[in-house]
């Protein structure tokens, strides 16, 4: 008798229907709104493009924040990245997304990587570590400089290429990778932290373990959950840190056992301890946190892009917190505003042609935003 | 850089060479052991400089007549390769117009260090699509290019069908309250090709859907309400669905649940961060009929064994110019037109 009982309970649970009533069925917060921030450009499109922000009671107010690599990688390397691509013996091999980012260059000079493609400068768009692997010993004449934008998920398999034996001299690796934590550890120690419970990246905490977010319900008392990817997954997850406020009891809630431990990949960990450090890095228009960027260790300084072209980074360097005129993306990133406040949204910054990153990433708020139906910058029927 | 799929080696007889492009001796040993060998018959072997094609004009018909380039990386994949894809593509351009295709061109651009070996294979497996729905191939030219200008090989492609008289197909027949149908799961196609690839370590039993859809085509060809067919290729349903708003004015309303996906299609479209809808397809059919014809259309396909899977999956309407897709939980979202090419994300 039981046995077919469970099956059902399964079942059930696996319909976003479910949770949608046993989320309708939890009490309005005294606060009378709750804000849940998600980390994950995943997480944002699932939320978006499967529609939960209208099927969800009005006072919950779903926040896309920090969950884009792209959308934070500092200005000063993609010049970097384009003044490398324009060398004479170099190749840039990068996440595709990352093409088409731009920077604030001067009107003559190119804005992107796919500018400098257009003007001579040699892109290769890359789908895995492994292509960058082929592409160096494919061109032995060339340096491959690999622009490497990513949180903990994408740094894992990087960490991995690099502790290959036999790593062919010519590889070089420009890494823009980050810790995602500490920019929600920013938000929390600043004034307004602009939400009231979080949800955890999966696929981070997959590498790096539940525990990395304990802080979140500890130190500062907001519920927390870790969810996977699918509507109902992350209605799962919203159901707890709803309930977890309901009973007033902020905890750190794994919601995706599936794939995430405590603890985490300890080998992943491992492979990217071996090869990088962690240090104070610069996130795009925000600013530095501590604490936040991987780095090439000393050891690996015949493989560092910034060792073997200090003059490109110094001059990078000067570009720091150059933003396009009007963007808005460092707020949107931090959740501050909604991507249609944004001024240029739909208006100056289209896809077609983006003024921000997050316009250009399948994982920006913009771009995810607008590829779900809200065009036009009055358009907040999804908000 | 050099070409993964081609190599380096070089010698006349295992990979084409700018030789075999120089109109000499060994340009027509190439054809007559490679293409009269499979494509062979009695319009294509004389190896005239034009065809002269008995008239299978039946007197109430009219022409139809289509052209297309065919490319695809890597050129084997499951459940096809760029020769059978080449014939599928041009054949289903004829068949949702409504036509019956007779007749095709082709001309092959090799670049020069294609194994021999793979051009047999690709142009057997082009007679074998031909063959099997009776057009055949009448004309065509081969060139030799240089290593690394065409990705191994890629096709210049015609095809000539006869259509019924009278026909009206189009998007101008379009009505709002109209139904839209699929023939099968979508996204198929796109998938394959990109397992195929091999670069994301990812690898799977999933085939192309690369077929004709001729016997789809014609099965709905009488019914009185048939208003517009297109066979989803590059840019998947969704972008379908955007050019039949664009070209009427009127909206499409899709039910998410209804659209049929395969299981393994979505779960590497999860992983990857790829939209299914806007995957291609090589051997769908997407349909709009009126509302009332719907369920005799769908019976037709469902008949078929290509057409098992086919489901009514949404409704033209009259208010607004999108594409919605509302899911079974009430959730709603507009299908923007596809801005530029899939890329998988980063993490
Ligand atoms: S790395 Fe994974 S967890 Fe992080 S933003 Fe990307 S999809 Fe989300
Ligand atoms: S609309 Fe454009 S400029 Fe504004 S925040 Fe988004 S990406 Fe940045």
């Amino acid at each position: 008798m039981s046995a077919p009982m469970l099956m059902s309970e399964r079942a059930l649970r696996r319909d976003p229907r479910y949770w949608l009533a046993r989320i309708h069925a939890l009490p309005r917060p005294e606060s009378g709104v709750l804000r849940i921030m998600n980390v994950c450009g995943g997480h944002e499109r699932t939320i978006t493009h499967a529609g939960l922000r209208q099927a969800l009671p009005d006072y919950l107010h779903m926040i896309p924040g920090p969950g884009c690599p792209v959308c934070v990688c500092p200005e000063e390397d993609i010049h970097a990245a384009v003044a490398l691509s324009l060398m004479d013996h170099v190749i840039v091999a990068t996440f595709g997304d990352m093409v088409r980012v731009p920077c604030n260059a001067p009107k003559r000079e190119p804005r992107s990587l796919q500018d400098a493609q257009a003007r001579g400068g040699r892109v290769v768009p890359v789908a895995s570590p492994a292509d960058v692997l082929i592409l160096a010993r494919q061109n032995p004449e060339k340096k491959i400089v690999f622009f490497a934008a990513g949180f903990e998920t994408t740094t894992a398999p990087i960490a991995a290429l690099l502790s290959q034996p036999g790593l062919p001299d010519n590889l070089l690796l420009l890494l823009s990778a980050r810790q995602t934590w500490p920019a929600i550890a920013h938000l929390l120690d600043s004034d307004e932290a602009g939400f009231d419970a979080l949800i955890a990246p999966g696929h981070v905490a997959t590498i790096m373990g539940a525990d990395q977010w304990r802080f979140v319900a500890e130190k500062h008392a907001l519920p927390t959950a870790v969810a996977g990817f699918t509507p109902e997954l992350l209605l799962q997850a919203i159901h707890a840190v709803m309930a977890q406020a309901a009973r007033n009891s902020p905890q750190l809630e794994n919601c995706y056992p599936q794939c995430v431990t405590a603890e985490g990949n300890a080998r992943a960990q491992c492979l990217m301890d071996a090869v990088f450090t962690i240090q104070d890095a610069p996130w795009r228009g925000i600013g530095v946190f501590a604490e936040s960027g991987y780095a090439c260790r000393p050891a690996l300084a015949g493989h560092d892009a910034r060792v073997h072209f200090p003059q490109v980074f110094n001059d990078a360097e000067a570009r720091r917190g150059e933003m396009p005129a009007g963007c808005d993306c460092a707020r949107v990133v931090l959740g501050r505003i909604t991507p249609p406040q944004c001024r240029l949204y739909g208006r100056g910054c289209h896809p077609r042609n983006p003024v921000g990153p997050c316009m250009v990433s399948d994982e920006g708020a913009c771009r995810i935003w607008w590829s779900s139906g809200a065009v036009t910058p009055t358009d907040r029927a999804m908000a | 850089m050099t070409n993964p799929v081609i190599g380096t080696a070089t010698g006349h007889d295992e990979f084409i060479t700018l030789a075999h492009g120089n109109g000499g001796r060994i340009m027509r040993r190439l054809i007559e052991t490679v293409f009269v060998r499979h494509l062979g018959n009695p319009w294509l072997s004389p190896l005239s400089d034009a065809a002269i094609l008995p008239n299978r004009l039946e007197s109430d018909h009219d022409l139809v007549f289509t052209s297309d380039g065919v490319t695809v990386q890597p050129l084997f994949f499951p459940g096809g390769n760029i020769g059978s894809l080449a014939v599928h593509g041009t054949i289903n351009d004829l068949a949702v117009s409504g036509a019956k295709p007779l007749y095709l061109s082709v001309n092959t651009f090799l670049e020069e260090g294609l194994p021999l070996a793979q051009l047999q294979q690709i142009i057997a497996s082009m007679a074998e699509a031909a063959r099997a729905c009776d057009v055949h191939v009448v004309t065509g030219d081969t060139k030799v290019l240089p290593r690394g200008l065409c990705g191994g090989i890629y096709f210049g492609i015609s095809g000539i069908g006869v259509r019924p008289r009278g026909l009206t197909l189009g998007s101008d027949q379009i009505q709002a309250g109209d139904a839209v149908l699929v023939s099968g799961p979508v996204g198929d196609h796109g998938i394959a090709v990109l397992l195929a690839r091999e670069q994301f370590g990812l690898s799977g039993t999933l085939e192309s859907d690369s077929a004709s859809v001729l016997p789809l085509t014609q099965a709905v060809l009488d019914l009185p309400g048939l208003r517009f067919m297109r066979d989803p290729t590059r840019g998947g349903l969704a972008t379908v669905l955007h050019e039949i708003a664009l070209a009427t004015g009127l909206g499409i309303q899709l039910m998410a649940e209804q659209i049929p996906i395969r299981g393994s299609v979505q779960s590497v479209c999860d992983m990857l961060g790829y939209d299914p809808l806007y995957l291609a397809c090589e051997g769908r059919v997407v349909a709009i009929v009126a509302a009332r014809e719907a369920d005799e259309a769908l019976r037709l396909w469902q008949d078929l064994p290509q057409g098992r899977e086919a489901r009514r999956i949404g409704t033209v309407v009259p208010d607004h110019r999108r594409v919605l897709i509302k899911n079974e939980w009430g959730g709603e979202r507009t299908l923007q037109e596809l801005e530029d090419d899939p890329l998988p994300r980063i993490c």
